[in-house]
């Protein structure tokens, strides 16, 4: 009998955290976003104008905001909710792919949240007054095709890694996550250390579909993680 | 006999402690076993192994017939709660009970809701911010409700009032009646807990040192009480495990069975026997070498 699923729905169990936190926190930064927009429409910002589109589009709240949630997210799913995954009779493979399968239902959620959000937001001719919220830059300015892969890698990529974390904190307590940091933190500098002298070059002919390569390499890289760690953790 | 679990040569170290040494023991299907000892002795070490939440370094674990580390179809017929489990962040008592059905194929939501009546527990408060009886409420809740073939209860009084002890036993007994399992019971509380146990299992130093069903156990040790020279000379060729003495008095736990010789030796001696408690054995075996020297005064 595997327990795949049974995990899978250990983590839907909290359905609040799942399903309602991260329409809160969207609905939190599309406030404050619409309250940074009528200061400057009171410091004299024409709404409408390039300016205005130009500057709104530029706004990167929302994706900073639901990040540390959704790593702090990641983290849970594996440091706390392991232990009692395996008092409730889940094998350790079973919870890594469980876990897995969780983190792509929560990319695949908030995908479609943002994409129904950007349509009524490009319908309304952005909510009847110029508000930027969903249609900006680093969601893909509006279009569908790229606002789609970017929330769900995006997602996945920051759910895997804070799970990975909180894997390293299961198999090796507090020095696990600052291990595994300083370890990520050195292999960027010496991979930067070889490639400096090409990145002149590489960001001269840098294409949109590289970021989504390596997300999945990241992905796939902190999944591996994860099961790595956990098929010698122990719990005590 | 049918043996639920067996523990052949089982060794678990962590670092340089050996927290289970070299412990073999089997467990008769359908009965409830006393894992005994004192704190560190090596049980909740040796009930994670069970559960498959650990593995030994060295030695098989046997749980129905099957190794159970990683073997979901065996961890499903066991339930085991910890006495310190970590539950999910934000976690209350309904999504205990709302997700514990989806592993436990025996779950019986009847017997949850009677014993979540029984203990009181709240329904409105995260279980980070339970009391330590609470929790324990909700680990018996979790443990007994799953009805599971193995079911291991890792200190289940803890924090406990009287009432909840008493309607914990009530259960325990009334669901065993109806529902038959193998259950490993660890608890400080040995008196209270004499009268549920088929066999008990002491453990000491991560070996065990008592394997026996709970009477003959018993009749393995006495108290002999009386004038610490006369108690010394009657013991002299028993193997002595607990001293206590009181000014000139002496009441010593020895090993051994008390047969008509010794009570004729005894009488004459004014020395009174007993024969040991369930909780003056454990607490016998659990003492430390240091305390020897009090053996030897006893002897001298």
């Amino acid at each position: 009998m595997s327990t795949v699923v049974s995990t899978t729905k250990l983590h839907l169990n909290k359905r609040e955290a799942t399903f309602a936190v991260p329409l809160y926190i969207t609905a939190m930064v599309a406030v404050i976003s619409v309250l940074i927009s009528l200061l400057f429409l009171r410091a004299g910002s024409v709404p409408g104008s390039a300016e205005w589109i130009e500057s709104s589009r530029m706004n990167p709240g929302m994706i900073y905001a639901l990040s540390g949630f959704l790593v702090y997210l990641g983290v849970q799913s594996v440091a706390t909710t392991f232990p009692f995954a395996l008092t409730l009779g889940s094998t350790r493979r079973s919870f890594a792919a469980g876990t897995l399968v969780w983190n792509v239902i929560m990319s695949a959620y908030l995908a479609v949240v943002f994409a129904v959000m950007l349509m009524l937001e490009l319908a309304t001719n952005h909510w009847f007054a110029g508000f930027y919220i969903f249609d900006i830059i680093v969601l893909g300015a509006g279009d569908l095709r790229l606002l789609i892969p970017i929330v769900f890698l995006s997602t996945l990529l920051l759910l895997t890694v804070g799970g990975v974390f909180g894997a390293s904190w299961v198999r090796y307590g507090a020095n696990g996550p600052v291990v595994l940091g300083v370890g990520i933190g050195i292999v960027i500098i010496l991979a930067l250390i070889v490639l400096i002298p090409q990145l002149p070059s590489m960001l001269a002919s840098f294409e949109l579909w590289w970021l989504a390569i390596a997300a999945v390499v990241a992905i796939l890289a902190s999944s591996l993680g994860t099961w790595t760690l956990l098929r010698s953790a122990t719990v005590r | 006999m049918t043996h639920a679990l067996d523990i052949q040569q089982v060794t678990r170290s962590f670092g340089r402690t050996a927290a289970v040494d070299n412990v073999s023991f089997q467990v008769p299907e359908n009965s409830i076993v006393g894992l005994l000892g004192r704190n560190g002795a090596g049980k909740t070490t040796l009930m994670s192994m069970l559960a498959g939440q650990d593995r030994p370094d060295t030695g098989t674990v046997t749980v129905l017939g099957d190794k159970v580390f990683e073997r979901a179809n065996t961890l499903s017929g066991i339930s085991y709660v910890r006495d310190n489990q970590r539950y999910p962040d934000n976690y209350m008592l309904h999504h205990v009970l709302r997700i514990a059905p989806a592993f436990k194929p025996n779950w019986s939501r009847e017997l949850a809701d009677e014993l979540v009546d029984g203990f009181r527990i709240p329904a409105k408060t995260k279980i980070t911010k339970m009391s330590r009886g609470q929790l324990s409420s909700v680990a018996i809740v979790l443990s007994l409700a799953s009805r599971a073939p193995i079911t291991l209860l890792d200190e289940p009084y803890l924090g406990l009032d009287v009432t909840g002890r008493a309607l914990f036993h009530r259960v325990l007994l009334d669901d065993y009646q109806t529902h038959p399992r193998t259950i490993v019971l660890s608890t400080h509380l040995i008196e209270e807990s004499a009268a549920l146990l088929d066999r008990v299992v002491i453990m000491d130093k991560g070996r065990i040192v008592v394997d026996d069903e709970t009477e003959n156990a018993r009749d393995g040790a006495f108290v002999a009480s009386g004038q610490t020279d006369a108690v010394g000379r009657l013991l002299v060729n028993h193997r002595i495990l607990e001293t206590h003495t009181v000014g000139a008095l002496a009441s010593v736990t020895a090993a051994g069975t008390l047969d008509d010789t010794l009570r004729q030796s005894a009488r004459v001696a004014g020395v009174q026997l007993a024969r040991a408690s369930l909780q003056e054995l454990v607490s016998a075996y659990g003492v430390n070498e240091s305390t020897s020297e009090t053996k030897e005064k006893v002897r001298a």
